[in-house]
């Protein structure tokens, strides 16, 4: 008889035959809900369109940092869809590379999140006791951190320093400022998972065949954990697209001349009562950016959902 | 239980010393000093640098500087008068006796400058607060018991916008609109004021308070909205389709009862612990509104505070901030075992 | 249920209405006749003092409610403020004895001034606030401090000033925008100048006297019924607002909810300028000249002795480099007009050397770097040494182009500009943003200039008044080369500099201008610095304010007692 798997599991017994979820692949089974999902949709066709402008901003007949001073201030215009700035020069041109840069340090932040709370949570979940208090305090003080005050402090540390590999790089010290704190909620996340699906049987059964640690945490638990980690990855994008955003525009993000949308916003405010569009242009991007986001996210987490689709079956 | 709170209180003490070593060791390290913005001219003179860094405590290495401003120097003696011997008592009674340090700047206390921006800073947030309450609580309700109506996919597509939009760039469009753009059909004034908690020069009125509350709460409120209306939604829901839910409208009660003190209730705990992590912002508030609005309050201080280096104020905060949100933290855990019966700790 | 629904919706519908209409009700006009203006500032004073502080802002408030003895006006003439009159040598105040090289400044005060609280302004105060200042516990160095052996009291309105050596700047001792007269029967000496209560409750002896100070918020000040100068000032109240948005004080100005905003940068300036509700005032001379600040010697070390930097130490790079860069475009351009170029130091009255302006000429420029040695026979457009003085044989002429990021986007594109026109003769740069805090931070601090952690610097700096003594020795003299003994950063060392900078401590006004003049020359030769233009120093001000002179050495409201309101 077909169970299903755990992300469509199959009951025995009173539900009707056209009326139990479709059989599949969990993959399969997620896409399939996800593309069902208008939100999430629609928030991956936004991103991708995003991402594929941004990607081809060299394309564009201005450079973004060179001045022209004749054409400044100007309003939107068909050679300019977005205007110019102080110095002159194309906002269009300017957002896009300013993209570029928020758009990464999303990626990166999202990227570091993983890097560190996974291994972090799957350590503490799956050993528990005195690593699992030891890892515990420390994702404890680090939410005890007030984040954006610390944030602004690291950023003013880092800003000047030579970092090994990154050089200067304000992008990648943004990206790890960021990261150092926001990190704790996929700790957390995967602990929770891992501490649950460490007690089932087939983990015992790994064991007994004589899997090492590391393979069970790697080869047979994580798989099963990744949908909520997933979900909390991609909502950790927006949120590291509007924390970068908000410390670029403090100044202590990313620094100039690199645009980032933050800075845009930023240099937008000298100029805001006379040339608003500086300011409403470079918003609206993260504006769409994170809802993209956010909506992409929603999709995942509906897609991951296990009971989902049995709620809506039978008002269960 | 008791157990558990003492246990958990008295872990907070060694969190909250790692945390003030860590973040002292954070703000001492960040390259530039307070010297640099206290000259007008680009450089500072040197022999005014010298007797100001003297005068700061910044001569002595680092964690000496720590020790003196965990528990003061006045069992120590300085030296007040530069000619390189300690002759006099510190004045300094250190953060354990509740001297939090002397502002570089000001030359104030830095508990004075706290104290004089906190009440501005709780005063909005508590406001924004409550404004966040009043609109968050009947929206998430209404969504869940109406789901899928057109008012639940309005209010779900407009908290989606609301999660997505910079604070920052939320209030530079409401200064634009309602103070640059718009007028007062009456007066002819802008609309609303740019800034401030109050008009100058003419005494006490209410209407002028809530008048220059407005925006910044606007500002402050939409993200706040969007996310708890979700959250209260989706306890709403969860809540909703219980077993015990079923029961109390098979008893007979009204829907009304139903919903308000059966579900409503379960599905406010787990917000009052989200409610209970967010409590810190009453005290740190919100930088960009008060950056934007020109609100008085600690938010900007410490913001300012970052950028000259204003390193016992800036620990003062780093550090009022950290506990309050360690003991937040606490509260929150706490909250679901003191409301949620089934929820037992040892 | 619908009952309670409709109850609940009327006492929230009567809660507005009180609200609405006690706002009404508060909105009583003020006494009658009472005029007030609004500046708005984008940062909290940090005190009244701004001798210790040194923000601006302080300077700002300070010149309020606190007299010197003597003030600067914006054409860089000095005059008397609570002194009678200006001590010289001429008329016997000032006395200069040549065998011990000792010099001493007699001070008459005026008679007619009082502290708000009746007390009269006397010698008195004077000497109290100089000791207070010159204490080593609680004071903070200023000009003329090392020079300084005592003041002695005459009369209750004259003292003497014994000076152990010739000191030029001895009108400005008591004056300028940040030394101002303290009470002394108020002010606690106790309690150290740095931190007496005095610097956030000050007695006036002004135009204004401090209402009330709302942390944070707003400073609000009303006017000095027993001023001095009779009639004076002519507005009744000023509030200094602190706004940190820039687009709320522009608009503020806009729609005359404020007066004044101080600090103009130069789009700003430009935009206002259009603007029917708003004045823009700009100072008949900058302070503020920007220059590029070559390290002479190699990077990395803070010895003024280390080994010669390998592009920079060469004079004829230098020389190349000033060819190379068209003032004119940059200050135009990008500056927006706004400034005048300047090649040497000495483009300020009183002291104003004829030195050739420097042509704008990247192929001589180019001409001159090949004759030092520096070619590119690679064609990669950057040349490397081939027989330079200065450098290893292939050696690239790269060095790193460091600005501060505080001043804002024509800085950076300034900055951009300068490196492609280094690059157009052959030099590569490479561009940098550095916070201004971390770039002039003392050694300990990491400072990169006192650590000698950079190649060529471009910033904005200059002296304020009108005595370039001190500017120029912190930026020239060999003794200023030591890390955090000045701000020669370069490391340049010139004997004959130093030499004639020593006999610039004379009270010969025309020696002092034949020895600025010599400075001059030799600069101009050596180019330790690389003068290029002056930044802008302006301010907006609503249409019915009168009587704003912007000044380079003085913050707006030095002529707060001056100003008057159109109707």
């Amino acid at each position: 008889m077909n169970r299903g798997n755990a992300l469509s599991p199959r009951l025995p017994g009173n539900i009707a035959e056209e009326n139990l979820p479709p059989a599949g692949t969990a993959a399969s089974i997620v896409w399939r809900r996800f593309r069902h999902h208008p939100g999430a949709v629609a928030g991956s066709i936004v991103l991708g369109v995003m991402l594929l402008a941004v990607l081809l901003a060299p394309l564009s007949p201005y450079d973004p940092e060179a001045s022209d001073m004749a054409a400044r201030l100007e309003p939107p215009s068909l050679q300019h869809p977005m205007g110019t700035d102080a110095l002159g020069r194309d906002l269009l041109t300017r957002a896009l590379y300013g993209g570029r840069i928020s758009l990464s340090v999303g990626f990166l932040v999202m990227g570091i999140t993983l890097v560190i709370g996974v291994p972090v949570g799957a350590v503490a979940g799956f050993f528990g006791g005195r690593i699992d208090d030891v890892l515990m305090r420390i994702t404890d003080a680090a939410l005890s951190m007030p984040a954006l005050l610390v944030l602004i402090l690291l950023g003013a540390l880092l800003r000047e320093v030579d970092l090994p590999l990154f050089g200067r790089s304000s992008v990648l010290t943004v990206a790890v400022v960021i990261g150092s704190l926001s990190w704790m909620t996929v700790a957390r996340l995967v602990r929770a998972s891992y501490l649950t699906i460490r007690e089932m049987d087939f983990i015992t059964a790994a064991r007994c065949v004589g899997a090492t640690d590391f393979r069970i945490m790697a080869r047979h638990i994580l798989p099963n954990a990744v949908g909520p980690i997933i979900v909390e990855a991609t909502l950790e994008i927006g949120y590291a697209i509007m924390e970068e955003s908000g410390l670029s525009f403090l100044g202590f993000g990313v620094q100039p001349p690199t645009p980032s949308w933050g800075n845009l916003l930023s240099d937008a405010q000298e100029h805001l009562t006379r040339h608003p569009w500086l300011a409403i242009f470079p918003g609206m991007m993260i504006f769409l950016a994170i809802i993209s986001v956010n909506y992409i996210g929603d999709g995942m987490r509906d897609a991951f959902d296990p009971f989902k689709v049995l709620r809506k079956v039978g008002e269960v | 239980m008791v157990r558990y709170l003492a246990r958990r209180l008295l872990q907070l003490i060694p969190l909250l010393f790692l945390l003030s070593i860590g973040l002292f060791a954070l703000v001492n390290l960040a390259p530039g000093g307070p010297l640099a913005s206290l000259g007008g001219s680009r450089h500072v003179n040197p022999e005014r640098a010298e007797r100001l860094r003297r005068q700061l405590g910044l001569d002595k290495p680092i964690a000496l500087q720590y020790v003196f401003w965990l528990i003061g120097n006045d069992w120590t003696k300085v030296d007040v008068d530069g000619d390189g011997v300690a002759e006099s008592a510190g004045a300094r009674l250190g953060i354990l006796r509740g001297d939090f340090g002397i502002s570089f700047r000001t030359r104030q206390p830095v508990l004075t400058e706290i104290l004089q921006r906190l009440p501005n800073t709780a005063y909005l947030m508590t406001a924004t607060l409550i404004v966040v309450g009043l609109i968050a609580v009947p929206i998430g309700v209404f969504s869940a018991v109406k789901q899928y109506s057109w008012f639940d996919l309005v209010a779900t597509t407009v908290s989606f916008a609301g999660q997505a939009i910079p604070e920052f760039w939320l209030g530079l469009i409401l200064i634009l609109v309602f103070y640059v753009w718009l007028q007062n059909p009456i007066t002819g004034e802008p609309l609303l004021p740019s800034g401030g908690m109050h008009s100058l020069g003419i005494g006490f009125s209410l209407g002028d308070w809530i008048k220059h509350l407005i925006l910044p709460v606007a500002m402050g409120a939409v993200g706040w909205v969007a996310w708890y209306s979700r959250f209260l939604r989706a306890g709403m829901l969860d809540v909703i389709n219980q077993d015990y839910i079923r029961t109390a409208r098979a008893k007979g009660l009204t829907e009304r009862k139903v919903l308000y003190r059966h579900a409503l209730r379960n599905a406010l705990i787990p917000l009052l612990t989200i409610f209970a992590l967010d409590l810190p912002y009453v005290f740190a508030g919100s930088l960009y509104v008060e950056l934007i609005f020109s609100w008085p309050g600690m938010g900007r201080l410490y913001y300012q505070a970052a950028v000259q280096r204003d390193y016992p104020l800036l620990m003062a905060v780093l550090i009022i901030a950290a506990a309050t949100t360690a003991i937040c933290n606490l509260l929150a855990d706490l909250g679901y075992a003191v409301l949620d019966p089934r929820i037992t700790y040892e | 249920m619908r009952r309670r629904g409709t109850r609940r919706a009327a006492w929230l519908l009567a809660l507005v209405a009180l609200a609405l209409a006690v706002s009404g009700c508060g909105q009583a006009e003020p006494a009658v006749e009472e005029t007030q203006i609004v500046i708005t500032v984008p940062d909290d004073p940090p005190s009244f003092n701004g001798l210790v502080t040194d923000a601006g802002f302080d300077s700002l408030i300070m010149e309020l409610v606190l007299l010197s003895l003597t003030d600067i006006d914006p054409h860089g003439e000095i005059f008397a403020e609570l002194a009678a009159d200006l001590p010289s040598p001429e008329n016997g105040d000032v006395v200069y004895d040549e065998e011990t090289g000792a010099m001493d400044v007699t001070w008459r005060l005026r008679q007619d001034v009082a502290w708000a609280d009746g007390e009269p302004v006397t010698a008195d105060d004077v000497i109290f606030t100089w000791e207070a200042i010159s204490s080593p516990e609680g004071g903070i160095w200023v000009q003329g401090s090392d020079y300084i052996d005592s003041l002695e009291k005459i009369d209750d309105y004259t003292f003497v000033v014994h000076y152990s050596s010739v000191f030029p700047g001895y009108l400005t001792q008591f004056g300028g925008d940040q030394v101002v007269i303290w009470p002394e029967h108020y002010c606690d000496a106790s309690q150290g100048f740095v931190a007496w209560d005095c610097n956030r409750q000050p007695l006036s002896d002004g135009p204004y006297i401090l209402e009330e100070w709302e942390a944070g918020d707003h400073l609000s000040f009303v006017r000095n019924p027993s001023y001095f100068e009779a009639g004076k000032p002519a507005i009744d109240r000023i509030i200094v607002r602190i706004i940190p948005e820039p687009a709320v004080r522009r608009a503020m100005l806009s729609e005359g909810d404020s007066d004044l905003d101080i600090w103009l940068p130069e789009s700003s300036a430009s935009e206002l300028s259009t603007d029917p509700n708003v004045v823009v005032s700009i100072a008949p001379t900058s302070r503020w000249v920007f220059r590029l600040i070559p390290n002479l010697v190699a990077r990395g070390t803070a010895d003024p002795g280390g080994p010669p930097h390998p592009a920079l130490s060469d004079v004829q790079v230098r020389r190349a480099m000033r060819l190379a860069i068209d003032v004119d475009t940059i200050m135009n351009d990008v500056f927006l007009g706004y400034g005048v170029p300047v090649w040497t130091e000495f483009y300020r009255p009183p002291y104003i050397c004829e030195i050739p302006r420097p042509d704008y000429d990247p192929a001589a420029a180019a001409a001159l770097l090949e004759d030092a040695g520096w070619s590119d026979t690679d064609g990669d457009g950057v040349r490397e040494c081939h027989g330079c003085s200065t450098a290893d044989e292939g050696h690239p002429l790269s060095f790193e182009l460091a600005t501060y990021g505080e001043y804002g986007p024509e800085l950076e594109l300034a900055h951009q500009l300068i490196g492609e026109m280094l690059g157009a003769v052959g030099m590569d740069t490479e561009l940098r943003v550095i916070e201004g805090a971390v770039m002039w931070a003392d050694a300990a601090s990491g400072g990169t200039e006192q650590n000698g952690n950079f190649d060529l610097d471009m910033y904005d700096d200059g002296y304020p008044g009108v005595d370039p003594t001190d500017h120029l020795w912190f930026y020239y003299y060999s003794a200023a080369a030591e890390p955090d003994a000045g701000f020669n950063v370069g490391r340049w060392i010139n004997p004959d500099f130093d030499a004639l900078l020593d006999e610039a401590y004379t009270l010969d006004e025309a020696h002092r201008q034949e020895v600025f003049c010599q400075m001059a020359a030799i600069l101009d030769e050596e180019l330790p610095q690389i003068l290029l233009f002056t930044a802008i120093s302006a301010e907006a001000h609503s249409i019915r304010l009168q009587g704003i002179e912007s000044s380079a050495s003085d913050m707006a409201t030095w002529n707060a007692a001056d100003w008057t309101l159109a109707e």
